[in-house]
């Protein structure tokens, strides 16, 4: 049993498409060896039949491409965003919500969470005592949002960039692998989101991270995805975007902040939210 | 009383195939294979004694542990030949990756001895049963890594 | 800067040394605590120390605990590889004054990423 040219080519096709990663003539194989346990799953002989299903199923490309995407998440990923987080963002925060004593952030495109718990672990060492904070982590992926609610990650995953004391004081043991604490988990919360649809009911967030996720958009989605997240954060609150990616020319309705190397965005002008009004959001402006 | 006396089958997985892809390429991945005999060429062993005992073996034909020992060291496949002292410290490197995370997967605190390289199956204790054997494949060839109990324990 | 590559396994340092070369340290090694130790009296004192923790004739928990208790040393990065993975071993090995540790197997990035939190290797990419 291997996979046909045509099914090869119509897979490497789509990996390229969505991912920009190659599977080269050659890696017959390695797409077969990743695609059986998908053909099973979903009742097809073998994995012909299985990509001819592709072709119609949106839902089962998503699979794919989950299953063919190495995933190179890390921890503090570029260290120089978090170190902006906990010396410039946090503390204007606190100072702005002393009378709620609560923080909502928001993790967008969060993939298999280590950019939600960086920031859960963060908040754990700085935020005073008395204050909660609720990271709202989203994906367009429903497996890497149950793999963020599970909280487990690879022996590997766990040493790209975790400190040793944060992996000791944060994580335990299971198996093979190793699963976050409790309180970090309860901190994070999981929502299926799909950034270039409308975004539905969100809560007003005080720090937004979406980073190198705008990149995989045309220039229109990208003013798009910003004019919504300019909906959903508060007036006085703080956007983060990748190192590459920039609302210069693309939207005039952000303010740029230079913490170090790192950019920082806050919304500018008094409209910028007008259609999930919340109270608690302006006082702190 | 079986709780806790051996680490589960995916458990072993998981680790073999973080130790192969993190050294030696994820271009050649490991697949599973039919149980079954293998020619071995070369075989290491490390033990765990402690909270739980065990050892930990992995088997491989001689062109895989050449294979394997040109990656580590980066030779240059087809030129550089691998002496078999770099043979032997690479397999027993390879063991010692895979028994000190086997070793974690069970209660401890435990120790990790040195590994043990033989040319050919390494000898092991007339007392002792297999409770975990892992057959896999990689570029066509096999290999295998089984973990082993005291009889009594088992 | 200088690192110290302290491993029983050839092979382990050869991978060590590619991978810390390119992040621009000359290597030192040593293939037991006993011979590192032999090379920090004779004055070869490294920025970095690359510590596997199973080792013959002295391991690398034991050769930490001779760096820490000696003021002269106290400069030294001291970073465990190793395949020792308990919780509680990671918990000893920080405590006796390991700055770090990375978990064997790990890939090249994790080695370049954990310097990085160390402050020894700058990052790359402009952020």
């Amino acid at each position: 049993m291997t996979i046909s040219r045509l099914s090869f080519t119509f897979v490497s096709d789509l990996v390229r498409r969505e991912t920009a990663m190659l599977y080269d003539p050659g890696k017959e194989y390695l797409v077969e060896a990743r695609l059986l346990p998908l053909a099973r799953e979903a009742g097809c002989t073998d994995v012909d039949a299985y990509v001819v299903t592709l072709q119609s199923d949106a839902g089962e490309r998503a699979k794919v491409l989950d299953a063919l995407t190495i995933n190179e998440t890390s921890w503090f990923r570029d260290n120089t965003p978090y170190q902006a987080f906990t010396e410039a963002m946090l503390p204007a925060m606190i100072a702005a919500r002393a009378h709620t004593r609560h923080l909502s952030i928001w993790s967008a495109a969060c993939s298999s969470g280590q950019e939600a718990y960086s920031l859960a672990m963060l908040l754990d060492q700085h935020l005073p005592s008395g204050w909660t904070a609720q990271i709202l982590a989203t994906d367009v992926s429903p497996k890497m949002l149950a793999r963020v609610d599970a909280g487990r990650y690879s022996q590997v995953e766990m040493n790209r960039g975790l400190p040793a004391t944060s992996l000791v004081t944060y994580f335990a043991r299971a198996g093979s692998e190793w699963e976050v604490c409790d309180d970090l988990k309860r901190m994070v919360r999981t929502q299926h989101l799909n950034l270039s649809m409308p975004f539905g009911p969100l809560p007003r967030f005080d720090i937004v991270f979406i980073r190198n996720v705008l990149i995989y958009f045309d220039l229109d989605m990208k003013r798009d995805i910003l004019r919504r997240v300019r909906q959903v954060i508060s007036p006085d609150g703080f956007m983060l975007l990748g190192s590459a990616e920039t609302t210069l020319d693309l939207d005039d309705h952000w303010d740029h902040e230079a913490h170090g190397r790192v950019q920082l965005h806050r919304p500018t002008g008094p409209a910028a939210f007008t259609t999930t009004f919340q109270p608690t959001a302006l006082t702190g402006a | 009383m079986s709780l806790f006396l051996e680490p589960s089958l995916l458990d072993v997985q998981m680790v073999l195939e973080e130790v192969w892809t993190s050294f030696l390429g994820v271009e050649e991945p490991l697949l599973p294979r039919t149980p079954g005999d293998i020619t071995v060429g070369w075989s290491a062993a490390v033990t765990v004694s402690g909270e739980w005992h065990g050892m930990v073996s992995v088997e491989l034909p001689t062109h895989v542990a050449e294979d394997v020992t040109r990656r580590m060291l980066g030779l240059v496949d087809g030129l550089d030949v691998a002496a078999d002292e770099d043979v032997a410290d690479a397999v027993g490197e390879l063991v010692n990756m895979i028994g000190g995370n086997v070793k974690s997967l069970m209660p401890g605190p435990s120790v990790l001895s040195l590994p043990v390289v033989a040319a050919g199956r390494v000898a092991r204790p007339s007392d002792v049963v297999e409770v975990c054997r892992l057959d896999a494949s990689w570029a066509g060839s096999p290999l295998v890594v089984s973990v082993h109990v005291q009889a009594k324990a088992a | 800067m200088h690192a110290l590559i302290i491993d029983d396994s050839r092979a382990m340092r050869s991978i060590l040394r590619r991978i810390v070369t390119d992040l621009g340290f000359d290597t030192l090694e040593a293939a037991d605590g006993q011979e590192a130790l032999d090379h920090l009296h004779a004055g070869r004192v490294p920025t970095l120390c690359l510590i596997d923790w199973n080792m013959p004739v002295m391991d690398g928990y034991t050769f930490i605990t001779n760096v820490r208790a000696n003021p002269a040393w106290r400069d030294i990065t001291l970073m465990m590889v190793t395949t020792e993975s308990e919780h509680g071993q990671i918990v000893r090995a920080l405590a006796a004054g390991a700055h770090e540790y990375v978990i064997k197997p790990f890939t090249p990035d994790a080695i370049a990423e954990k310097l990085e939190l160390l402050g020894l290797v700058a990052k790359a990419v402009p952020v």
